[in-house]
């Protein structure tokens, strides 16, 4: 086995101690000189016609500066606004509750929000289709004027998949569907011994960043240059998108993105293009910040979905058929990843027989975008529940007939795509071993609590884009690295690590910087589990150039070969002389001083990824039920991830941890509720929940590590995985105590009240 | 935030005059932290705030033997959590204090504004309610006392006309032999707003239920006494069968809604769990 | 709408500031003062990022209205370090990985201080317990409770 220096280390962060003393800056930090501050006015209705819109009272309020309706914004083909980032303000139709129709810019946040209550809005109400199963029905009303193009670019980002999808000819309010089939679904029916058949619900939930969207946007009509500060992940694809809703070239704009606080999909692209059309409107920069209500209410929140899934096993744990239909609350746009959903559901374990349909269905709510592995946990809550159903049946143990029917390198997808190398075995070994998993059913139950473990799997795909980066040698001998990605959690230290690895270089020479779309070279965003899949390669590469300009110069300089030469604590040198030798500070005096004798040390890194390598992770809820009130206290978490190398274990370690903690929120809190009128009722974080410190036990962490083919270093994306199962490992876990299943996510002491039949 | 007229008077007569004068729509500002919710997010905009914390007299907890506890409108909840005799005398109140909201929500949060609130899930206003609590009210018409008990006539309404003030609650000395406990029932474990919640106190007197108490908190328009449950326990001897007949007369007086924290049919079902399970503990700490 | 000086003492310097007393302790501190390091994520209470220490309390400066606070002596984030030394909690979520996006830190760090000035050994449900009230959706909470503890032994 490789050994390394610098890389495969429990490396804490190296950008320094902004982040704990108040000193990073967030888009909402910005303030400019003559900035307006925006305020939004939604929609009170689900669906509604726009009549008329009068705002004199509010355009006589004294600092008050514009009032804009779409009516004074720029216009887009009918197809374009199919999709939701074109549909800046809403035109002469809403289509959910809370969709922003009126833009108002004020000299104070606190007069933009007097005036919205100024604004008089005449709606002449339709019909409001709010569940997406009745919305697929022959004859349901339509939520929306048919969709006519579908952009996925965003949805790109966090998973790649090559499939064709179909759209309806006719009016309806299926977005978008798909068909997979294998086998002989009736064969495989008649061979099982066991048939389990339910239909599993996952609510609509929220990516809960607790930093909302913002945006502060300035226009320089002299110059035609657009600044945009804003919270993303992905500035180079708000610079895109802008480019190609303005017609302005890339030239000429400027993304800036800043520090971010938490997005887990949601925070790519939503208020970039209104904010900077607004600034050139006003002729002055304008910030628009979400209030918390206005994120619960029209951000882009994660799909609700129905599960309708039909499994069969023999009594040796084999599996021989899944049926399933899949359905998507997309919201009043595209957004839902149906495919995935699909590929994910029968892509866990090796089904001979296999049909599944799925469908992206269209309603009258906010419309839904990606969250970390969007799609995958509601498709997981059901097959891994239903595992453990047809093992209990059977009485087989639940892990065994994971293992038995696992699948592993070669096995195919739905897609017929087969699997590269994965470690969802090893995932599964590892929780074989654990102490939580071998204490089951040791321990005693008490005080009217019962007590239960429970097991589940899950697995993601992983997006691909290209990434490109650079290592210049710093005048004294350090290096600096300069990168397009947004760094949220830590991606920068194993950046550093990198370089240092391969630059033979402690870390603490070596800096890294995340530059703004004018300055940096081009990175995809920081989504799909691919930050250090795609962007590491990136510097792994520009590193090794680098490298190789330094081996070349030395060798000059040594009179060797630059075959011959080595890069070690600080100093390029012949392999086997070590007093042979040329320090890095030398190196760059030769490069960078006055009258040098060689050019700089630039290295530069451009990879394209093309092969995906999927994660897996293993998790264990060891949970204790009060039979009368039907709270679920969670007593332990145990969580093992596949992450191919890992470059930071102290960061995967992070990113395993928060992932499963908004899992456990998944299962058994998060979740947006909508009144018969289609609005939303939990609009802040008393009633939207999400774990507190005291709802959560620690999560005990173990990283498994099967190298992936491509990643740097054998890694594997690491974001995604960690997010999916904790529903079904809760839903397992409470059977297990109480031996009653709960079929619809959130897990709440209602619902399990239900399933007892205590209410 | 909308603008508003914002005051901060030096005395109550002061305080007093400013309510009277801007008559309807005016607000009393204490911690803030339900007020400011309601003027940021639900739609509530007056064009007066009449701050109290400049009036003096406000503030406080005192006891003695004699004349029991009173407690300054303006103390903040985290002091009612952690003063030694709520702590071992009036256990449900500081029980009560000890769950609302956040560690900061109850540094901010004064007892004034979570009754005058008139939430029907205020987690104080049970156990005040418990230990036959008094309101103290300064108005224009002078003063008057009226048990917390009775101050609520609907959710977020109160008896309190516009230019009324709570100054504080004076609480009698409980009996000995008394325990008492507030129990709610939240999804997370904190953070959070009752679904239900329930107040008890039993005081007992030769072994029999001397005194008992049982309220209810969110399963009703307003908190409510359980009167059948607890002229059940009254004068009888403690058992689980009585507990379970108390449980059950809590039920049948509780009218909840269903809503985003619960359905009415999950409501009334924990109550009667909850008021059991809060009987079996009042009725431990009586006995300690 | 009258305007009112309020006057306030931060991490030790004294400020004034002329507002609109519609404003809270969060906006002008962040807007009026430029110390930024406090943030918004709820405006309601319900999150804790814009957690303050104020007159020895900790609180949430998105629900104190800005003259309430008027002659306060108040600590934000950017006052916890002393002399360009961080502070064992800053330093401990620094060493434990406790750190993903940053944006509810301010918050927690200052729970955290609070929390090791009342009780210097506190045991992993009173941290759980002190920090109940900052909401974090990176960490999972895990390496924060680690950091505060480690914090408690340095």
């Amino acid at each position: 086995m490789t050994t390394y220096s610098t890389v495969g280390k429990p490396i804490t962060r190296v950008e320094g101690s902004h982040k704990v003393t108040g000193d990073s800056l967030y888009a909402a930090d910005i303030q400019l000189p003559g900035m307006l501050h925006c305020k939004l006015l939604r929609s009170p209705h689900a669906h509604a016609r726009i009549v008329g819109i009068d705002a004199s009272k509010a355009l006589a309020l004294e600092g008050v500066e514009r009032v804009i309706t779409a009516a004074d914004l720029p216009t887009f083909s009918e197809k374009r606004m199919s999709n939701r980032g074109y549909n800046l303000l809403a035109d002469d139709e809403v289509v959910f509750n809370g969709q922003p129709v009126v833009a108002v810019l004020a000299e104070t946040p606190s007069i933009a929000e007097e005036a919205l209550d100024l604004i008089d809005i005449e709606y002449e109400e339709l019909p409001a289709v709010l569940d997406a199963l009745a919305a697929m029905e022959d004859g349901s009303p339509l939520a929306r004027k048919p969709i006519m193009e579908i952009d996925r670019s965003e949805a790109k980002g966090h998973v790649s998949v090559d499939v064709k999808e179909e759209r309806s000819d006719k009016p309806s309010n299926i977005a978008s569907q798909a068909k997979f089939s294998r086998g002989d679904i009736d064969q495989g029916i008649a061979e099982a011994d066991c048939i389990v058949e339910n239909t599993w619900r996952s609510a609509m939930m929220h990516q809960g960043y607790i930093e909302p969207h913002s945006t502060v946007a300035d226009f320089d009509a002299a110059s035609g240059e657009l600044t945009i500060w804003s919270a993303t992940q992905g500035q180079f694809f708000v610079r895109d998108q802008i480019s190609n809703m303005l017609r302005i070239p890339e030239t000429k704009i400027r993304v800036i993105g800043m520090e971010l606080g938490g997005g887990f999909g949601g925070k790519i692209f939503l208020t970039q293009t209104l904010t900077a059309v607004l600034a050139k409107i006003a002729g002055r920069p304008v910030k628009l910040i979400f209030t918390r209500k206005d994120d619960l209410q029209g951000a882009t929140p994660s799909a609700g979905c129905v599960v309708e899934l039909k499994t069969g096993m023999k009594k040796d744990g084999s599996i021989t058929v899944i049926k399933a239909k899949i359905v998507y609350d997309s919201g009043a746009f595209p957004g839902a990843s149906a495919v995935v959903g699909a590929i994910l559901l029968g892509g866990y374990y090796r089904f001979p027989n296999l049909e599944i349909e799925t469908y992206e269905v269209l309603t009258n709510k906010v419309s839904v975008g990606a969250i970390r592995a969007p799609g995958a946990h509601n498709v997981t809550f059901a097959i891994e529940s239903q595992m453990d159903m047809m093992a209990r049946e059977l009485q087989l143990d639940p892990l065994e007939v994971r293992m038995q029917n696992a699948v592993s390198e070669g096995d195919a997808m739905p897609t017929e795509v087969k699997y590269p190398r994965i470690g969802m075995k090893e995932c599964l070994e590892a929780v074989r071993d654990s102490d939580l998993w071998k204490s089951r059913g040791t321990k005693q139950n008490g005080n009217g609590k019962a007590r239960g473990v429970g097991l589940a799997i899950g697995g993601w795909l992983g997006g691909l884009q290209p990434a490109s980066a650079h290592v210049e040698l710093n005048g004294d001998g350090t290096v600096k690295v300069l990168v397009g990605a947004n760094d949220i959690s830590g991606t920068n230290t194993s950046f550093a690590q990198i370089a240092a690895e391969e630059l033979g270089l402690p870390l603490e020479m070596v800096s890294v910087a995340t530059g703004d779309t004018k300055t940096s070279p081009f990175a995809g965003m920081s989504a799909g589990s691919k930050t250090l899949f795609t962007v590491g390669r990136a510097v792994k590469a520009a590193a090794e150039d680098a490298r190789q300009q330094l081996f070349d110069i030395a060798a000059e300089r040594l009179e060797a070969n630059p075959d011959d030469m080595e890069s070690f604590e600080g100093e390029i040198r012949v392999k086997g002389s070590p007093d042979k030798s040329i320090p890095f500070r030398r190196l760059a005096g030769i490069t960078t001083g006055f009258g040098a004798l060689y050019p700089p040390v630039v290295g530069k890194g451009s990879i394209t990824a093309r092969k995906q390598a999927p994660g897996f992770t293993a998790q264990v809820a060891e949970v204790e039920v009060d039979e009368e009130t039907g709270q679920v206290t969670l007593l332990n978490w145990g969580i093992v991830q596949d992450a191919g190398f890992a470059i930071n274990p102290l960061s995967v370690a992070g990113q395993m941890q928060g992932g499963a903690t908004q899992g456990i929120g998944i299962g058994l809190w998060e979740e947006m509720v909508y009144d018969d009128e289609g609005k939303l009722i939990n609009d802040g974080l008393l009633d939207y929940r999400m774990p507190t410190a005291l709802d959560v036990p620690n999560i005990a962490t173990h990283i498994v590590e099967v190298p992936s083919e491509e990643g740097p270093y054998g890694a594997r994306g690491v974001g995604e995985p960690s997010i999916i199962p904790g529903a079904a490992a809760i839903s397992n876990a409470v059977e297990d105590a109480i031996g009653v299943r709960v079929t619809e996510a959130p897990i709440t002491p209602e619902r399990i009240l239900r399933a007892m039949g205590k209410i | 935030m909308h603008r508003f007229e914002y005051y901060a008077p030096a005395s109550l007569d002061e305080a007093v005059a400013l309510l009277k004068e801007h008559g309807d729509g005016v607000k009393l500002l204490a911690g803030g932290t339900d007020l400011l919710v309601q003027m940021k997010e639900a739609g509530l905009h007056p064009p007066a705030v009449v701050s109290l914390h400049a009036v003096p007299g406000l503030d406080g907890i005192e006891f003695d033997e004699a004349s029991g506890l009173r407690i300054g409108a303006r103390v903040d909840v985290a002091s009612i959590e952690s003063n030694d005799v709520t702590e071992q005398r009036y256990t449900a109140l500081a029980e009560g204090a000890g769950i609302v909201g956040s560690i900061q929500t109850r540094n901010m949060a004064t007892i004034g504004g979570n009754i005058a609130n008139a939430a029907p899930s205020a987690d104080t206003a049970p156990p005040l309610a418990v230990f036959d609590a008094v309101a103290e009210i300064i108005g224009a018409g002078g003063q008057r006392e009226v048990p917390v008990i009775e101050l609520f006539d609907g959710p977020g309404s109160t008896i309190l006309t516009t230019d009324e003030v709570i100054t504080g609650f004076k609480l009698p000395t409980p009996p000995a032999n008394t325990g008492s406990v507030y129990q709610r029932h939240t999804p997370r474990k904190i953070m959070d707003i009752a679904a239900v919640s329930v107040g008890i106190r039993l005081s007992l007197d030769n072994g029999k239920i001397g005194e008992a108490r049982v309220c209810l908190g969110a399963v009703a328009p307003t908190i409510i006494r359980a009167s059948d449950a607890e002229e059940a326990l009254t004068g009888q001897a403690p058992t689980d069968a009585l507990f379970a007949k108390a449980a059950e007369l809590a039920q049948a007086a509780s009218s909840p809604i269903s809503d985003v924290r619960g359905s009415a049919e999950f409501r009334r079902h924990l109550v009667g769990v909850m008021t059991k399970r809060c009987l079996d503990i009042a009725l431990e700490r009586a006995q300690d | 709408m009258a305007k009112l000086e309020v006057h306030y003492t931060i991490n030790g310097r004294k400020h004034e500031a002329y507002i609109e007393p519609n404003l809270t302790l969060l906006d002008v501190v962040r807007d009026d003062l430029r110390l930024t390091g406090s943030k918004e994520g709820c405006g309601t209470g319900d999150c804790g990022a814009c957690t303050m220490i104020v007159d020895g309390k900790l609180v949430t400066a998105c629900l104190m209205l800005a003259p309430q606070a008027d002659g306060a002596e108040i600590t934000t984030i950017e006052g916890v370090a002393e002399n360009g030394t961080l502070h064992p909690v800053q330093q401990a979520f620094l060493d434990k990985g406790a750190v993903q996006c940053g944006f509810c830190i301010p918050g927690m760090i200052l729970a955290g201080k609070v929390l090791l000035d009342q009780n210097p050994k506190p045991n992993d449900y009173e941290i759980r317990e002190a920090i109940a009230g900052n909401l974090c959706r990176c960490t999972g909470y895990t390496k924060i409770v680690e950091a505060i503890a480690a914090a408690a032994e340095a």
